[in-house]
């Protein structure tokens, strides 16, 4: 189901602006599992997306005054997510001893290890193929492909034109394409 | 765009038994769940900080000011600030060296190496150095 068509945003908009504890609440139990999916196709790791993730909602929580009803909760939450992300990845490669960019030797080396990949050598392969994307590049891929968000929602996300995602995005597809291929 | 088909669909990732449901119950207990206490702050209070900084800058500037007036003879400062001025400047000038700047300079002017670089590569660069997309497609 494409995350794109659900939109209860105007439903928690008007909770929230009723009942705030309950708005939130039907916030959290409409949005947390998309939001790990996202978050967690970035960190990889489960234990990391945990983190992120709830760290989401409690920024969110925290900021909630400052939500205009008139922008879309979904971006809103999409872009705290976002960042929670991105701050996690930029810690861990200020931690750690070795970069993220072959899964299989930084499953080996963390506490989590494999544990919660589950996927077959097709699978490893694209996951390494996404982590040699620049950064950038690899959170628009992963909205597009994976998401199937809209580029009008992307660009809201991301704060980037409609045209640079589509090129971006394009330039991704290829890149992963050619490195699966090839190897 | 439809999905490529050199790249796998399916979700690779797994998550514990019941993840969902529980931390659902976590992030409400931290959020919703938690009181909040509301209490009025006076103005004073809200910024006391900004304003004992700001001071003890103001403080330390007036007894500075104060100090240096009664320990300076009159017209020593001027004499002193045009000397130092002279200084400095002379010394930056002796630090150069001009005739090793000049061949520097033309050898960057009359190189024509350019190394061979594609389209490609100078954006995932400029991705790697976090320069905004909208930048670099707005130049291709």
């Amino acid at each position: 189901m494409k995350l794109s068509s659900i939109r209860p945003d105007d439903n928690i908009s008007e909770l929230l602006k009723t009942d705030l504890n309950k708005g939130f609440r039907l916030l959290i139990e409409t949005y947390s599992q998309k939001l790990y999916w996202h978050i967690r196709r970035l960190v990889i790791l489960h234990e990391d997306a945990d983190d992120a993730l709830q760290n989401t909602f409690i920024n969110a929580w925290k900021s909630i005054g400052n939500f205009r009803s008139e922008s879309s909760v979904y971006t809103w939450l999409y872009t705290i997510a976002t960042n929670e992300a991105l701050a996690l990845i930029k810690k861990r490669k200020r931690n750690a001893t070795m970069s993220i960019d072959d899964l299989t030797n930084y499953f080996a080396s963390s506490r989590e290890g494999s544990t919660w990949f589950d996927g077959d050598e097709a699978q490893m392969k694209l996951q390494n193929a996404i982590l040699k994307l620049p950064e950038k590049q690899r959170i628009v891929f992963n909205m597009k492909y994976f998401d199937e968000m809209t580029y009008e929602d992307m660009s809201k996300v991301l704060k980037t034109s409609e045209g640079a995602l589509k090129a971006s995005y394009h330039h991704a597809v290829k890149k992963i394409e050619k490195i699966i291929i090839n190897d | 765009m439809k999905k490529s088909d050199n790249i796998p669909d399916k979700n690779p990732f797994k998550v514990p038994k019941n993840y969902f449901e529980e931390v659902n119950s976590k992030i409400i207990s931290a959020t919703t769940g938690a009181e909040t206490v509301i209490r009025k702050v006076s103005i004073f209070n809200r910024f006391r900080t900004s304003i004992l900084v700001a001071a003890s800058i103001a403080g330390f500037i007036l007894i500075s000011y104060t100090a240096i007036k009664l320990l300076t003879p009159a017209g020593v400062n001027s004499r002193v600030s045009e000397t130092l001025k002279e200084i400095s400047l002379d010394s930056y000038i002796n630090d150069i060296d001009l005739s090793a700047l000049e061949e520097n300079a033309s050898s960057l002017i009359l190189s024509e190496e350019v190394p061979d670089v594609s389209k490609k590569d100078i954006i995932d660069y400029l991705l790697n150095e976090n320069v905004d997309l909208n930048d670099i497609y707005a130049q291709l």
